[in-house]
């Protein structure tokens, strides 16, 4: 195969990993805070729809990509209310949430079915998307794909060096040494589960905005639950996330080329490529690792003090 | 600081119920800077749940803490911190995953981003004020049980604490951490740090302590100067409110038949096991935990099936014995892990009883549960457990009780082999005590097996003492062979003498 066909095929590995980058990116933040919500699928939707019709309704894609966060965040907050407030089973409420914002979304949506929004359109950096191979590869697309290079490294820095990153290292790790530290644990877990949910919803929209550019029935197509997969493959380190999400982004584009192409292989099975890929690299890669980096505190709920 | 310098800390009159039990009664306690002061007492005399409310975990239903001469009143451990005390806990709260610096800093920093340098200088010189050695940057996984104390301790320094209470702080040291403690905890005496060393160990307390409570049944039945103390016996006596027994009746029987042989007992871990327990007499199995001891119990209380070589039960194949349905009443199982394998911890000591014991107090699917509440009403007046309420949860009672409760149920089936597994392990003076003397009347009517890395132990109770070491016997023999007994520490290590 020649440079003429790797080179776009990367660049579209980049394209189809970044709303899958931006919902692993969100779960991360999550679960670095103890929860585990497994609402990504439903709530990528949610921010799906949000981010089209607003961008449908207003003409600014823009506003429709925030919208998109804000309503991954209004939904997430509903697990939070299950898990924070009512100290409901985080498994239960996650995979309802999966559930509830799948079936809104499909059934909100219908009337759009088959339109088309203005959306994003490739934006080459100067000087950069000249540099050969990784220019075109990296830096001839969309703001938002350069949005989500630069939200890895935040996140990491935030983590590492930062106040309320430690605390909210602590809480996901071992609330009752958070507590006796001082800090507001419930607080702390509210941020990790709304900033969290506002980064999936970004996927979201970033899917109906800047990739489809339409709106269709079961859009996130099971990208949610890769990127609750992808969270353990990057160990939960945000840069890692950019591998694992761009290396599914690639199998998905390589898989629509040689459909394009016309093969004799079924295209439910080359369909089926990029997910099955996904589930062998996470056997790999947790075959060692003894699941070790997980917060030790994830999934369990702090009891309020007596 | 002379002895009548005022009381940094003074507590009036506190007491404190749980339901019906009084943990502390009219306690009155003056703590000082400059001293360290022990709360001497055994298990549940009630000196967790006083420092407790110094620590500002529980409130007190009456009385008062001053604090320079000002009540106060601490609604939380955060503002008992504020006010300069704290506590290091036999649980460590410390973030696993993180630096010995950052888990000290956690919560206290200031400013958006953290400064890791400046933190690592600060949490060095605390160290090295206080003689407390410690690597800033270490992950506190990395570290010993020692090492995460200190990092406890710096925790509390760096928030400028002015009175330390430490929950047993010994228990989860070696004897070489322990003396580093000591010296560490008599430096930030000396520096003017007020300091409480709760314990149950007279030694420790002997060793360390400038002015000793001693509590029993949640009152404080003294309060001396350690010059006033002369001996221990007299302290031990203080604490129990009786002397300890220091020989205990240790009758040798006829040993009778054979009830549990084990012959080339092998499988991963074992090695060719041979030995033979009869009816009057204890056999004790020493050893460093970690040894062998696990699978060997398992293997002879059924719960995993003989690999390699045989063993028998009252003369029966292990297959044919536990293949039958009624062959649990005649052997017991004493499980090290009181508060899990042994007991249900949310259900009451009634249910718990018939976990183990249905028969005589069933018909059909039904329970008589009125009928087994007069029997363990009866359990508990003669083992002299307390409270004295069966329909308590077992989480409710304390070690020592919850153990003679497990016994209480265990031999009321008439057992005639009993494996016991470290049944004294973290039990106080009395309670082990207790335990010991119901183990060696049941002897009487069965053999058993005990299992335990406390010498003191397998020599107060066993008439035989077998060595184990990596999956081996080394040597088995009668205690009264002391030119064997001076060897126990060698084989242990597995040295062959």
């Amino acid at each position: 195969m020649s440079i003429e066909f790797f080179l776009p095929l990367l660049a579209a590995a980049v394209q189809s990993g970044t709303p899958v980058l931006y919902a692993t990116l969100g779960e991360i933040f999550t679960e670095k805070s103890g929860v585990l919500n497994l609402g990504v699928e439903g709530i990528m939707m949610i921010g799906a729809l949000a981010a089209f019709v607003t961008t449908m309704l207003s003409g600014s894609p823009i506003l429709g990509f925030l919208v998109g966060g804000c309503a991954g965040a209004v939904l997430s907050g509903i697990h939070g209310l299950v898990c924070l407030v009512f100290q409901g089973n985080q498994v239960v409420s996650g995979l309802a949430l999966t559930i509830f914002g799948v079936g809104l979304a499909d059934y909100l949506g219908t009337p759009y079915i088959g339109q088309a929004a203005p959306g994003f359109n490739p934006l080459p950096v100067p000087i950069l998307s000249k540099i050969p191979f990784l220019g075109s590869v990296f830096f001839n697309h969309d703001s938002l794909v350069y949005i989500s290079y630069i939200i890895p490294m935040l996140m990491w820095l935030f983590f590492r060096y930062t106040r309320w990153g430690l605390g909210l290292r602590a809480v996901g790790e071992y609330p009752p040494a958070a507590i006796a530290g001082g800090l507001r644990v419930i607080s702390y877990r509210w941020v990790g589960i709304l900033v969290g949910g506002c980064l999936v919803g970004f996927g979201g929209a970033y899917l109906s905005l800047a990739y489809t550019h339409l709106w269709t029935n079961g859009l996130s197509a099971g990208r949610g639950w890769i990127a609750v997969a992808l969270v353990i493959f990057a160990f939960w380190d945000p840069m890692r996330a950019m591998v694992g999400a761009y290396l599914f982004g690639g199998v998905m584009a390589f898989q629509l080329r040689l459909q394009a192409a016309g093969t004799h292989v079924p295209s439910s099975l080359l369909l089926m490529l990029p997910y099955a890929l996904t589930v062998m690299v996470l056997v790999f890669s947790s075959w060692k690792g003894q699941g070790t980096e997980a917060p030790a505190a994830l999934g369990v709920n702090i009891e309020p003090p007596d | 600081m002379g002895e009548n310098s005022p009381a940094f800390i003074r507590l009036e009159s506190i007491s404190k119920s749980f339901g019906t039990v009084h943990a502390n009664r009219d306690i009155s306690l003056d703590i000082h800077f400059g001293k360290i002061k022990a709360l001497l007492g055994e298990n549940g005399a009630g000196k967790s749940t006083l420092m407790g409310m110094l620590a500002g975990q529980l409130q007190p239903d009456k009385g008062s803490i001053c604090l320079h001469g000002k009540p106060v009143a601490f609604s939380s451990t955060k503002a008992a911190i504020k006010a300069g005390i704290g506590m290091v806990y036999q649980h460590f709260m410390l973030v696993e995953t993180m630096t010995v610096a950052e888990n000290v800093f956690l919560g206290q920093e200031e400013g958006f981003f953290l400064q890791p340098k400046k933190m690592e200088d600060l949490v060095k010189d605390l160290a090295e004020t206080y003689g407390l050695q410690i690597d800033p940057c270490a992950r506190i996984s990395d570290l010993s049980m020692g090492e995460k104390q200190r990092v406890e301790i710096l925790k509390l320094l760096q928030r400028r604490s002015q009175l330390l209470i430490f929950d047993e702080p010994t228990a989860v040291l070696t004897p070489q951490e322990a003396i580093q403690l000591f010296t560490s905890l008599k430096q930030m005496a000396r520096q003017g740090k007020a300091i409480v060393f709760i314990s149950h160990k007279l030694d420790e307390v002997l060793e360390i302590a400038d002015e000793i409570a001693v509590l029993r049944h949640g009152r404080v039945v003294d309060s001396l100067n350690r010059s006033d103390v002369n001996s221990k016996s007299e302290l031990a006596q203080l604490m129990i409110g009786r002397d300890i027994m220091h020989k205990i009746d240790k009758r040798p029987l006829e040993p009778k038949q054979m009830v549990l042989r084990v012959k080339d007992l092998c499988d991963n871990v074992l090695k060719h096991i041979n030995f033979e327990v009869r009816q009057g007499e204890v056999l004790g199995i020493v050893g460093v935990a970690g040894n062998g001891q696990k699978p060997l119990v398992e293997t002879v209380c059924g719960l995993k099936p003989v690999e390699q070589g045989d063993v028998s039960i009252f003369g029966e194949p292990w297959y044919r014995f536990f293949s039958r349905r009624s062959w649990s009443n005649a052997l017991c199982y004493i499980p090290e892990d009181r508060r899990g394998l042994a007991s249900c911890l949310n259900l009451d000591l009634v249910d718990n009883f018939l976990l183990t014991t249905r028969e005589g107090f069933s018909k059909g699917p039904w329970l008589n549960k009125r009928e087994a509440e007069k029997k363990v009403q009866g359990l508990i007046d003669a083992f002299g457990v307390q409270p004295k309420d069966a329909r308590i949860l077992a989480r409710q009672l304390s070690g020592g009780n919850l153990q003679k409760m497990v016994l209480a149920r265990e031999f009321y089936r008439r057992p005639r082999l009993i494996v016991a597994e470290q049944p004294t392990q973290g039990l106080d003076i009395a309670a082990t005590e207790d335990i010991w003397n119901l183990l060696l009347k049941a002897k009487d009517k069965a053999g058993i097996l005990l299992l335990t890395g406390d010498l003191t132990e397998a020599l107060s109770l066993s008439d035989r003492i077998a060595v184990m070491y990596e999956g081996r016997i080394m040597d088995t023999f009668y205690t009264h062979d002391t030119q064997k007994i001076n060897q126990i520490g060698l084989m242990m290590a597995g040295i062959v003498p």
